[in-house]
């Protein structure tokens, strides 16, 4: 895939609605995961920025997988609190990461940013529950 | 092929009228809405069939959708119960995922307004099934000052879903 930076590499394994509004890229940098997708028309509202609903669904995207990769649990949004900051750009390539800011044996908090090439568009605080070690996923198809 | 079957006075949403592209409101959905009496909780009403391709890994209604809903739930739904027809930028959002959906549910989002001032307004929204809450958001969306673009070129369309 084209118009790709460096290191990323598409998650294919999305389905539902991460696969009907990707591709959406990821790549490990010192431990740490960050996404990336090129907005498109579909992704666009009204005033043909990206809407907030998909800004808002790609940083909780971020921000889970933060968790996944420091402490190897699985884990589900409880709440998300985010602020809007600036447009996201159709085009423009768009990045979100979280941070874990702390975490006990069921709860993390996370804070995620999602940003462009030249400024920040969201910032949020999340707290997310841990599923048991023992539990998968249950995928249905 | 699944069809919505929305409940009755629900209309779908045309969203891209004159549009070359779907937006993103027409990708994720379809999406309907009902307008109800003024005053009421039902003035404006927001609903979906869960489908697919709204959903996570695991089957069930993808919290990215319950946002989505959400923030238009608290721009055009809040708006309208604010009597202003402009495009409504958001400001915060918060969300709380109290439950999930799963594919074929009915699902609702409500606004209620809780202040308008000259240039923000804060509302409540809950996302339902039925009775049972899936989703609180508290959210706070900007009023333009001077006219600005009106909330794009969205219609109510008048035949039947």
């Amino acid at each position: 895939m084209s118009n790709v930076p460096p290191d990323f590499r598409e998650l294919t394994e999305a389905t539902g609605f991460a696969a009907a509004n990707g591709p959406w890229f990821e790549k490990i940098e010192n431990g740490r995961a960050i996404r990336g997708f090129r907005p498109g028309p579909q992704h666009a509202n009204a005033l043909g920025i990206v809407h907030g609903g998909m800004l808002a669904a790609f940083l909780d995207s971020a921000m889970g997988t933060a968790v996944w990769h420091v402490l190897k649990r699985r884990a589900v949004t409880i709440r998300l609190s985010i602020d809007y900051l600036g447009p996201g750009r159709l085009g423009e390539w768009l990045q979100a990461e979280g941070e874990v800011v702390g975490h006990d044996e069921h709860m993390a908090q996370v804070r995620g940013r999602l940003y462009g090439p030249r400024h920040d568009v969201l910032a949020s605080v999340g707290s997310f529950a841990l599923l048991s070690r023992h539990r998968t996923v249950n995928v249905r198809s | 092929m699944l069809v919505d079957n929305p409940p009755q006075g629900f209309l779908r949403i045309d969203f891209d009228r004159g549009l070359p592209d779907p937006t993103f409101n027409s990708h994720v959905g379809p999406l309907y809405a009902k307008r109800g009496e003024k005053g009421t909780a039902d003035e404006f009403v927001l609903g979906f069939r869960v489908r697919p391709h709204m959903c996570n890994p695991a089957g069930g209604l993808h919290g990215g959708m319950m946002m989505t809903v959400a923030d238009l739930v608290g721009t055009m739904g809040a708006g309208t119960l604010a009597g202003i027809r402009k495009f409504l930028p958001t400001v915060n959002m918060t969300f709380d995922f109290v439950a999930p959906a799963k594919v074929g549910d009915w699902v609702e989002g409500r606004a209620e307004l809780v202040r308008v001032t000259r240039s923000l307004i804060f509302s409540t929204i809950y996302l339902t099934v039925g009775e049972e809450k899936i989703l609180r958001a508290s959210a706070i969306a900007k009023i333009p000052s001077g006219e600005g673009p009106a909330f794009g070129k969205a219609r109510l369309e008048r035949t039947p879903a």
